[in-house]
């Protein structure tokens, strides 16, 4: 067993839409995501009739009590191809680690099988107008909960705050040194006309006058929570030559899941770096390249620390340097020669639209869509959530 | 207002646990099986594997090293806003390296914490017949 994806090159993005990200949009979230989708079959030369199959994830990614509405909060799956009239010969939703990569496993693979011929990938973002995003008001600590929940431990910044300190501390990196993830996710996102942080750079100075909300991690180290939805088509490559835009062809991917049980929202260091030295394996065998071979890695930064794992974990630089390559303009997408890891503004740079900034910037860049930013790149890595929790999918410019 | 602290809600399994608590006893899940100690209990024991670990709360040390911590300036719980700031410790415990904790640093957030301190287990009293196993700097 090799490990090599038997599709490698066989299945492309051939279209796409990307809404506004917003704090809250005038719309609801089920509107949004009808007329994103019917934009993207469109951008592919395609009609809703062509469309036989379904995929994506409706997680809502909140610590907080909101009530779920399929069409209001979240869009399903289903809930997408009954609202578009279609019924599809596929439509499943993706419940495991790391949402967008598995959801394009599960479009890539249909398409490869013929379980459906194409297939539309959608995420929908929401931000619930009513209540803070991660504010629970539980009575009690009831299941996993009991655990960690009575000590204050609690939410994604508790989460992220451990492992992050825990890095600080090993290697010597200090919170001033994450200033150059943070600025650069922002730079590229205030170029992105749709972003909710267009025309919106964030500077150094603004970044370390942040007060820390769970040490060392301040509100410049989340990504925020907006509505917004993107929506990508999938087809064979075969059919997508025959399309308007140039396809990008699915080479591979990786995912993750965690190695050992632990505490809830416990995720330290070292099952951070080892999961994801586990995953990268995985990706570098199914997708038949290395590191050496990727000019757009598009890394993961919901949370900033997570920028450095990722470099890490996927041999971009040695094991306990990255806060030094960034803060050395490393991954600086101005500077020739460094390593463009946000060059789409990412999550930081964009709004909580999950792992749909890295995918997209991969999308665009390799089909020669992005416009004034467009950039030489032939191989991409889009990321999504943490190394050891998540997954990446790896896309080319050619069927190779 | 001043909103009572979050409680824990004992469960079938995990109320040995929290009535050893109350008596400031800390106490891990020992499979019958293989003996390892566990926390929490699964189903299964993440060692041997055994469906039937038949486990049962027995008292350790509460001796353990910092392996990360944090300090909380803001809540995400109804309870929290009295007790802000506050230091969380992540602890892998000597009684079984495998089995982490995370608990309040009783020390206050300028004790002089690092990776590697050796801290041992304390509790906070919430309410009458309910402790929270949290830790202290061993001096």
């Amino acid at each position: 067993m090799s490990g090599r994806f038997a599709a490698s090159g066989q299945v492309a993005i051939t279209g796409y839409d990307q809404t506004p990200i917003e704090r809250h949009a005038d719309q609801t979230l089920g509107v949004l995501a009808i007329e994103s989708a019917r934009r993207a079959i469109a951008d592919a030369g395609l009609r809703v009739e062509d469309v036989d199959g379904f995929v994506g994830s409706s997680l809502l990614p909140t610590a907080g009590s909101h009530r779920i509405q399929d069409g209001v909060s979240i869009v399903s799956p289903t809930w997408l191809a009954q609202h578009l009239g279609v019924d599809p010969r596929y439509a499943v939703g993706f419940t495991g680690i790391g949402q967008i990569p598995g959801s394009v496993a599960l479009a890539a693979n249909a398409v490869a099988t013929a379980a459906a011929d194409v297939v539309v990938f959608q995420r929908a973002l929401h931000n619930p107008p009513r209540g803070r995003y991660h504010g629970n008001s539980m009575k009690a600590a009831a299941g996993p909960q009991q655990w960690t929940a009575p000590q204050g431990y609690f939410g994604p910044l508790a989460m992220i705050a451990l492992p992050y300190n825990e890095y600080l501390q090993r290697f010597g990196a200090r919170r001033e040194d994450m200033a150059a993830v943070v600025v650069e996710a922002r730079k590229n996102g205030a170029r992105i006309p749709w972003s909710y942080w267009h025309d919106q750079p964030l500077t150094e100075e603004q970044y370390l006058d942040s007060s820390t909300l769970f040490d060392p991690v301040c509100r410049f180290d989340c990504d925020i929570p907006v509505d917004g939805v993107a929506t990508f088509v999938f087809t064979s490559a075969e059919r997508a030559r025959d399309l308007p835009h140039p396809p990008v062809y699915v080479a591979g991917y990786g995912m993750s899941a965690l190695a050992r049980p632990r505490l809830p929202l416990h995720w330290p260091l070292d099952d951070i770096l080892d999961g994801g030295a586990e995953m990268a394996r995985r990706l570098w065998s199914h997708a038949g390249i290395g590191p050496e071979d990727v000019d757009l890695p598009q890394v993961y930064d919901g949370f900033s620390p997570f920028v450095w794992f990722w470099l890490e974990v996927l041999g971009f630089c040695p094991s306990g340097e990255a806060h030094r390559f960034v803060a050395e303009g490393g991954i600086d997408s101005d500077r020739p020669g460094a390593l463009p890891a946000l060059s789409g503004g990412g999550a930081l740079g964009n709004g909580r639209m999950h792992g749909i900034p890295q995918m997209l910037e991969c999308y665009l860049q390799l089909s020669g869509r992005a416009g004034a930013r467009q950039r030489d790149a032939n191989v991409g890595v889009a990321c999504h959530s943490s190394p050891h929790f998540g997954g990446a999918v790896a896309y080319t410019r050619d069927p190779t | 207002m001043t909103t009572e602290r979050l409680l824990p809600e004992p469960d079938e399994q995990s109320a040995p646990f929290w009535t050893a608590a109350a008596d400031h006893v800390l106490t891990l899940a020992r499979c019958a099986r293989c003996g390892a100690m566990t926390l929490p209990p699964d189903v299964v024991c993440p060692r041997c594997g055994s469906t039937e670990p038949g486990f049962e709360f027995v008292p350790v040390s509460g001796r353990g090293t910092v392996r990360s911590w944090t300090v909380a300036r803001q809540a995400f719980l109804p309870g929290f806003e009295d007790d802000l700031p506050f230091v969380l410790v992540d602890v892998e415990l000597t009684d079984q390296p495998a089995v982490r904790l995370i608990g309040r640093l009783l020390d206050g957030v300028d004790a002089p914490v690092r990776l590697g301190a050796a801290v041992e287990v304390a509790f906070e009293d919430l309410v009458p017949g309910v402790a929270l196993p949290a830790f202290e700097l061993v001096p």
